[in-house]
Formats: C-alpha cells, sequence, structure tokens
C-alpha cells in the first residue's frame, strides 16, 4: 500500500478569462520509509504540488489518497482530522505558535488529537533531535536550526505517515541547512515515513532517495547519477 | 484553554491592559449599580417596610401623598384586611442647644395610629407612647449624631420631640423619616393641635391583603382612589426618573464593555491570523481554534469583573455612610453574568474570522 497516492491530479486556476494550469495531470506515489525531493523554481507549480497532497486545497480532477484511503475527496472537516492525525507539516520558518513553549507545542496535538500521541514520548523525541534542553523555552528564544528541529519533531510527535516539508531551510544558512535535512532523512529512515521535500536548494538533494523536478506544472523524475 | 491560558501567559502585558479595561468598567458598572440601587432605598425603605399591598389618596391627589388631606373617618369607609392611617409631612428639625444653625436637617414626619400595622420595628429604645416622642431612623444616628433621649425642635415651630428609638431602613423621597403619632402630626402640619378627633385630617389610608390582591379591598367612596404600592413607589417624585438614569447608563456601559472587549479580541485575532492558518493546516479545527479564543475571552472578562467586584467591595468599606451605596448580592450577579455573557457576545464576532482563515495562505 503506498503511503500517498496521485491519481490523475491536476489543477487549474482561473485567471481573468484565462485558465492557469498550475499542476498537469500527475500520477505520483511513494512509500512509507522513503525521502523524496521535489525542486524547481519559484512558481513551477511544486507549492501547488504539496498543498494538494496536504489537502488545504482540493484537485480540479483526479484524486488523492493516504494509505489507500479516500482524501481529497473527503470533506473539510474529515480532511482536517486526517490531516491532524497522517500528516505532519514542516513549513518555512513560521511554523511554531510563538505563545508556546516548544514543549507545549507538542502539548497542543494531545489537546486536540487525545490518544495517538504518547505523552512520554516528547522528551525522547526532543532528545533524539538534540533538544531536549529547549523544551521550555520559546520560539523566539531559540535559534533558527533550533526552531527547524522543533518543528520537524512537532510533525513526527503524532506520529503521521507522511511528513510534508515546504522550504524547510528556507531561512538556515548551509551547514544548519544541511543538518535539518540530514536528520529529516533520518527520522524518516527510523520512523518510518513518507517524506516529501519541497526545495529550491539543489544541494540538499543527495539525502533523499527520489528527486522529482517540477516545471510549468510537470512532475519528472531525475536520474540521481545525473544530476551528481 | 490551553492555548487560552498559555497566550496570556506569555503576553502578560497585553492581557493585563485588557483585564484593566474590563477591571475600569465593570467597577463603574459595580458602583453605579451600587448607587442606584441605594438612591432607590433612599426613596423608598420607609414604604417598603410596611409590607402593605396598597395605598389609598383622594382622587385629586394624583398619586402623590405630599398634598393630599382627608378626613380621618374616612377609615370606616373602607373594606380591607388590614387598614393603618398616616399622616405625612415634610419638615427641618435642628438638635437642642444648637443655635448655629449649621445641624437644621430635612426630615419626613409620619403620624401613625400606633394600635395599627404601620408600628415601626425599633432596633433601639422603644416605640411611641405619647405625641411629644419619635422613632428616628438609624441614620440620623449614624450621620448626624443623634442619639436616645436627644431633644430636637422644629426649625419655624415650637414643638419640641425626644428621641425615644431607631430604627433601620426608614426613608422616604430621601430624607430620613420620623414616625410619631398623628395627633402630632396634625400639630406639625397645621401649628396647632385638633380638639376634636372628628377633625383629624390624615394623608393616606395605607392597607394589606391577606391574599396580596387589591380587588378584595372595597370604598364607599369615589373621591378616593386606591393605588397598588408598586405604583405609588414609582410615581414618587423623582423616583421614576433617577432610576432610569441610571438604568440607561448602566445598560450603555454594558454595552460598551462588549464593544470595547469585541474590538480588543477581534484585533488580537486578525494579528493572529497567520498563527491559526499554520494551526489549521496542521489539522487543528477551527471549532478548537474559536472555543480557544472564547476561553480567552471568559478568562479576561472573568477576572476583570472579579478584580471589579473585589474593589467594588472594598471601595464600599471606605465609603463615608452619606453615599448613598448599598450592595445587593443579586444585582452583583446579575450584573457579573450579564458582563461576562456579553463580552463571549462580542468575542463571537472574530469566531466568523477564525473560521473563514484560509490556511493555504498562511503557508504560502
Amino acid at each position: 500500500m503506498k503511503a500517498i497516492e496521485f491519481i490523475n491530479v491536476d489543477r487549474a486556476f482561473k485567471d481573468g478569462d484565462k485558465t492557469v494550469k498550475a499542476l498537469q495531470p500527475t500520477n505520483f506515489s511513494i512509500d512509507r520509509g522513503q525521502f523524496v525531493a521535489i525542486i524547481g523554481p519559484s512558481g513551477s507549480g511544486k507549492s501547488t504540488f504539496l498543498t494538494i497532497a496536504g489537502g488545504l486545497q482540493a484537485p480540479s480532477h483526479g484524486e488523492v489518497k493516504i494509505n489507500g484511503q479516500r482524501f481529497s475527496t473527503e470533506s473539510e472537516k474529515k480532511r482536517s482530522k486526517i490531516r491532524l492525525s497522517e500528516i505532519g507539516f514542516i513549513l518555512q520558518a513560521s511554523n511554531l505558535v510563538p505563545f508556546l513553549t516548544i514543549k507545549q507545542q507538542l502539548q497542543l496535538v494531545d489537546r486536540v488529537d487525545k490518544g495517538k500521541a504518547n505523552r512520554e514520548e516528547i522528551l525522547t523525541l526532543l532528545e533524539q533531535l538534540d533538544i531536549a534542553d529547549l523544551q521550555n523555552k520559546y520560539p523566539g528564544e531559540i535559534s533558527g536550526g533550533q526552531r527547524q528541529r522543533a518543528a520537524i519533531a512537532r510533525a513526527l510527535y503524532n506520529d503521521p505517515t507522511i511528513i510534508l516539508a515546504d522550504e524547510p531551510t528556507a531561512s538556515l544558512d548551509t551547514d544548519k541547512a544541511y543538518q535539518v535535512v540530514e536528520i529529516l532523512a533520518q527520522e524518516t529512515k527510523r520512523k518510518n515515513k513518507a517524506t516529501i521535500m519541497v526545495t529550491h536548494d539543489t544541494r540538499l538533494i543527495e539525502y533523499c532517495d527520489q528527486v522529482f523536478e517540477m516545471k510549468d506544472g510537470v512532475l519528472q523524475e531525475v536520474q540521481l547519477t545525473a544530476t551528481t | 484553554m490551553f492555548l487560552a491560558w498559555n497566550e496570556i501567559k506569555y503576553s502578560k502585558v497585553r492581557y493585563l491592559l485588557i483585564i484593566g479595561v474590563l477591571f475600569l468598567i465593570s467597577y463603574l458598572v459595580f458602583f453605579l449599580t451600587g448607587l442606584a440601587y441605594g438612591l432607590a432605598q433612599e426613596n423608598r425603605t420607609a414604604i417598603d417596610s410596611w409590607d402593605a399591598d396598597g395605598i389609598i389618596l383622594p382622587e385629586e391627589a394624583n398619586g402623590n401623598f405630599n398634598m393630599s388631606l382627608f378626613s380621618a373617618e374616612e377609615l370606616d369607609n373602607i373594606q380591607a384586611d388590614e387598614k393603618a392611617i398616616l399622616g405625612q409631612t415634610p419638615a427641618v428639625i435642628e438638635k437642642d442647644q444648637e443655635d448655629s444653625g449649621e445641624d437644621r436637617l430635612d426630615v419626613r414626619f409620619l403620624g401613625i395610629d400606633t394600635e395599627q400595622f404601620l408600628t415601626p420595628d425599633v432596633v433601639e429604645g422603644r416605640l411611641v407612647e405619647s405625641d411629644g416622642e419619635v422613632v428616628a431612623d438609624i441614620s440620623l444616628k449614624e450621620e448626624n449624631g443623634l442619639n436616645l433621649n436627644d431633644s430636637i425642635t422644629l426649625v419655624g415651630g415650637e414643638q419640641a420631640f425626644e428621641i425615644v428609638g431607631f430604627m433601620e431602613d426608614a426613608k422616604l423621597s430621601v430624607a430620613p423619616v420620623l414616625y410619631t403619632t398623628i395627633e402630632a402630626f396634625q400639630e406639625i402640619r397645621f401649628g396647632e393641635p385638633v380638639s376634636d378627633d372628628s377633625e383629624l385630617a390624615i394623608s393616606a389610608i395605607v392597607v394589606r391583603s391577606e391574599t396580596d390582591e387589591l380587588d378584595q379591598i372595597t370604598i364607599d367612596n369615589d373621591q378616593l382612589e386606591l393605588i397598588p404600592i408598586g405604583d405609588f413607589i414609582n410615581d414618587l417624585p423623582g423616583y421614576n426618573a433617577q432610576l432610569l438614569t441610571f438604568v440607561f447608563m448602566i445598560s450603555f456601559l454594558i454595552v460598551i464593555a462588549a464593544i470595547v472587549i469585541g474590538i480588543f479580541i477581534y484585533v488580537l485575532t486578525m494579528q493572529k491570523v497567520n498563527i491559526f492558518g499554520v494551526m489549521k493546516a496542521q489539522g487543528i479545527s477551527s471549532g478548537y481554534i474559536s472555543k480557544s479564543v472564547i476561553a480567552q475571552t471568559f478568562l479576561l472578562s472573568l477576572i476583570g469583573v472579579l478584580v471589579g467586584l473585589l474593589a467594588t467591595l472594598g471601595t464600599a468599606l471606605l465609603l463615608p455612610a452619606a453615599v448613598p451605596f448599598r450592595s445587593n448580592e443579586l444585582f452583583l450577579i446579575v450584573v457579573s453574568m450579564l458582563m461576562i455573557g456579553i463580552a463571549i457576545l462580542g468575542a463571537l464576532f472574530s469566531v466568523r474570522t477564525i473560521v473563514k482563515i484560509d490556511p493555504l495562505k498562511a503557508i504560502s
């Protein structure tokens, strides 16, 4: 069973009286334990792809399935629930709630979705990501790299099937960016997640199992040997 | 509650300011409520203490017993479970041995027949036994320093009275009441005592009915009319005007409180649109976020109102006795709940905004 599967998915926008295809009909799937990168220039449609994968917008045609279950065709409310339990989002910098400490960011998940998360796991998880000593700090008090690690912890905490990372290294310098992606790759393998990372930074793809390139709404696999 | 409380803890100053505004408004509302109630009571406590159901006045008096006068013999024309004659007149008195004129007091004399039901509940001293004695409202002791056995004189007249007792809650049209005999009332009103009981004039006849219904009371005289005691109180000169002024101010303040907190919460929500958008992207429902905004409003208004309540009660302890402030538990509870309820109503305004937040915009 595929962790996430795009079946003939496309997405069109109305721009004035023209119709713009942000995403051409796409078939795509990945398994658990796979770390996939999607690269491409801005405006190429990779954000559209990611937000459709996360159920934040519905495809114009086709269907997205998660763990073989209907997803994109569900109601907004149901999608929100699936998102909470099956998808971990890692966004650029604004990912964390500014008025919650790192520990509370994770506890918030418990409050909303009782049951799935294991409270004792918080510390283990933070230790694995090497930010256990920051658990009582607010996001504003720690560095960008530490914030992204906290965001990864937040995304992993609820034990989702899929991790969607949207430019997770955008605000970081090269060293920190490598570290964050390395952690992401590590956790993907260790926790058996299906991770999709959207990035414009081609240097980061060495950690990935598969790389796709998005160009004018067309998703194409890039042979790793060809890029290195 | 988790989000709500942690945010308040994080942005202490911001939320303290909001609580401060709510505290000030609720303090003002409580205080005005206390004053309104106190002032209303000063108009009517004497009447309330009679526990009467109706009052009979000449029709010409137009519901106002200040100018009404009729013969005490009319009592026989009235059929009621209990009835009592009452003479009422405003007067100015001064304490004996004082000639400075500074201690002149406006009072209301009520002349009663001590064998009828209008006799006051004396808390200190004893009831009136003869024409030269009065039972006075306790405020004359607490605020004006009169004591038992003090002698008072009518200004502009020669009559002197001895205070033989005090009672609580005896004010009429914001003046302290002095109960005396109906004969003494005649003398105060007309300057000379009546020689014959048939000449006895009274201001009103107060009636009680065992069933609290007025239809069993009959009057054999077209010139007299029966007024339910509630209507009579509402028609006291100035009473309704005062009360309505306060009610108007208080209700406006409560509405203002709702608008102020509504705007505060709305501005705060607008500031957090991005944060809420990210939360929604992560799968946290609009319902949960809305609930936490409502919970936050509840917390803020609860704290503000409670502090306002404490400050009001604290101030009440420090107020001089002359300020007609009176707190009433029922009013305090109702006003508190109204303030909190209406603040939450103001916050509901923001819920619409939260529901409308598109997580897609927040993350792109």
